[in-house]
C-alpha cells in the first residue's frame, strides 16, 4: 500500500474530526463558534469538489515545474535540513504574494472570492476552497522556486504544509495566542481580521504561516477589541448554491467585458470594485470613507 | 481517476453529509429572530454608511426589509441566519411584481438574482411610490 505524502490528504481525517468537535462543543456552549446548516453545506461542498477541479491543472503546473527544475540555477538537496528551512521561507513569501494579488487584482480575486463568501467564521470556512484557481493561473507564482533549484515535490509538500497550517486559524474558538506567537505567526486573531468586511480590516493580513511578511510590507492590521469582525463580502451573496459561489465573480467580469470591452484591462487587472467612472466601491474607497466618518465623529466629540 | 481515488471521494462525500447533518442537528430550534425596525436600520446603516432612510417597510415574516432613500431602494434580505443587501433604483422596486403576498425584487446579479420580501400591499398607496 502506498502511503500518501500530501500533507492535505494526511490531514483530512483531522479536518473532519475537528469540525465535528467544534460543532459539538459549540452546541454545548463550551467554545465560541457559529454554524448554519446551509452555510456549512456550501463550505464543505466547495472543499470536496475543489480537490477534483484542481486535477486538470495539477498536471500542467507540475510539468512546468519539472521543466524549470531541469534548467535550475542551483542544486538544492531534498535531504538537507537547511533546504527545508529555505523552502519554508521561500514558499511562505510566495504564498503572501499570491494571497495579496488574489485580493488586489480582480481576475485573481474571482478565483479566491468564494473562500471569503461565508458570513460565518469556523473550521468549515477553511474548507471553502476555490474551484477556479487553476484557470486563474496563480499556480505559476510557485514555478520560480523550481527554477531556483527546489525539487518540485519539495515545493508541493511545503505548499501542503502551509495549507494544513492555515486550517486551524479559521476559528473564533481561540482568542489570542501568546504575544511572542502572535508577533511571528499567523493566528486565529490575525486571520479573523483578514476575513472581516469591516472597512478598517479590508485588505490586510495576507500571511500564510508567518505574519512577519504583513508586518514587513505594511499590510498588518491587529484585531481591535472595540471592532468585532463582521464576516463575508462587502456585498454578500444572496444564494448558497455552490455554482453561484464558485463562479459569480467570473460571470460579473464577463458581463463587464461584454458591456465595455474597451476597459478590459481595468476590468481584469484593476482592484475588485474598480470601474471606469469610479461609481463602484473598492477597498481603498471604503477605507477612505470609513476614515472620514471616524475623523468627523472625533471632531464632533471634541 | 482510479478506484482508490473514487473510494476516497465517496468517503469524503459521506463525511460531508455527516458533518452537515450534525450541524443541522446541533443548530435545530435556533432560528434567527425576526427582523424588527431597529435591527433593520442597524443592518442598513452598516451596509450603506451615511445613507438617509426616507421610509422603511419590514417584511411580514421578519425575513427582510425595503427602504427608500431618495431615488434608490435599499433591499435587505435574509440569508441563512444573516442578511445580504443591495441598492437598486426605486422605480425598479416600485414596479416589482407581487405574487401570493410576496414582492419579488429583481437584483440582476448572478450572485444575488432576486430578493423576495413578504410585503403584501405593494406598491404603497400613500405616495411613496
Amino acid at each position: 500500500m502506498k502511503i500518501p505524502t500530501d500533507p492535505v490528504t494526511l490531514a483530512t481525517p483531522l479536518f473532519i474530526l475537528t469540525v465535528i468537535g467544534e460543532i459539538v462543543l459549540a452546541r454545548f456552549g463550551k467554545v465560541k463558534a457559529h454554524y448554519e446548516t446551509r452555510d456549512t453545506a456550501t463550505s464543505l461542498t466547495m472543499g470536496l469538489f475543489s480537490t477534483l477541479s484542481g486535477l486538470p491543472f495539477a498536471g500542467v503546473s507540475f510539468a512546468g515545474a519539472m521543466w524549470l527544475y531541469h534548467h535550475r540555477l542551483f542544486n538544492i538537496p531534498m535531504t538537507a535540513a537547511w533546504a527545508w528551512v529555505l523552502v519554508f521561507f521561500a514558499e511562505d513569501l510566495t504564498y503572501y504574494l499570491f494571497h495579496r494579488w488574489s485580493h488586489e487584482r480582480r481576475i485573481w480575486w474571482a478565483a479566491h472570492v468564494n473562500h471569503h463568501s461565508s458570513q460565518h467564521y469556523n473550521l468549515s470556512t477553511a474548507l471553502r476552497q476555490t474551484w477556479t484557481g487553476g484557470v486563474a493561473g496563480t499556480w505559476a507564482l510557485w514555478l520560480p522556486l523550481s527554477f531556483l533549484g527546489f525539487p518540485p515535490a519539495m515545493v508541493a509538500i511545503e505548499k501542503g504544509i502551509s495549507l494544513v497550517y492555515q486550517y486551524w486559524i479559521h476559528t473564533e474558538a481561540i482568542g489570542r495566542m501568546p504575544r511572542w506567537f502572535e508577533a511571528v505567526f499567523n493566528t486565529p486573531s490575525h486571520h479573523r481580521v483578514h476575513h472581516a468586511r469591516n472597512p478598517c480590516y479590508l485588505d490586510s493580513n495576507y500571511a500564510g504561516i508567518l505574519i512577519i511578511w504583513d508586518r514587513m510590507f505594511g499590510t498588518f492590521q491587529p484585531e481591535l477589541d472595540d471592532e468585532a469582525p463582521r464576516y463575508g463580502l462587502v456585498h454578500n451573496l444572496g444564494a448558497f448554491n455552490p455554482l453561484r459561489v464558485a463562479f459569480h465573480e467570473w460571470v460579473a467580469i464577463g458581463a463587464d467585458l461584454i458591456r465595455q470591452p474597451q476597459h478590459a484591462l481595468g476590468w481584469l487587472f484593476g482592484p475588485p470594485g474598480w470601474s471606469p467612472d469610479g461609481s463602484r466601491d473598492t477597498s481603498a474607497s471604503l477605507k477612505a470613507a470609513w476614515a472620514a466618518c471616524q475623523a468627523q465623529a472625533e471632531r464632533e466629540a471634541a | 481517476m482510479n478506484a482508490a481515488a473514487l473510494i476516497q471521494l465517496a468517503i469524503s462525500a459521506g463525511a460531508v453529509a455527516a458533518m452537515v447533518g450534525l450541524a443541522a442537528f446541533a443548530t435545530r430550534g435556533r432560528r434567527a429572530p425576526p427582523l424588527d425596525e431597529a435591527t433593520a436600520r442597524r443592518w442598513l446603516a452598516d451596509e450603506f454608511p451615511g445613507v438617509t432612510i426616507d421610509r422603511l417597510w419590514i417584511g411580514a415574516d421578519g425575513c427582510g426589509a425595503l427602504a427608500r432613500s431618495g431615488e434608490a431602494a435599499l433591499v435587505l434580505s435574509r440569508m441563512g441566519d444573516g442578511y445580504f443587501a443591495r441598492k437598486i433604483a426605486w422605480t425598479a422596486a416600485a414596479h416589482a411584481p407581487v405574487k401570493d403576498g410576496r414582492l419579488s425584487l429583481p437584483l440582476a446579479e448572478f450572485a444575488a438574482p432576486r430578493a423576495v420580501l413578504a410585503l403584501k400591499a405593494w406598491p404603497p398607496k400613500d405616495g411613496a411610490a
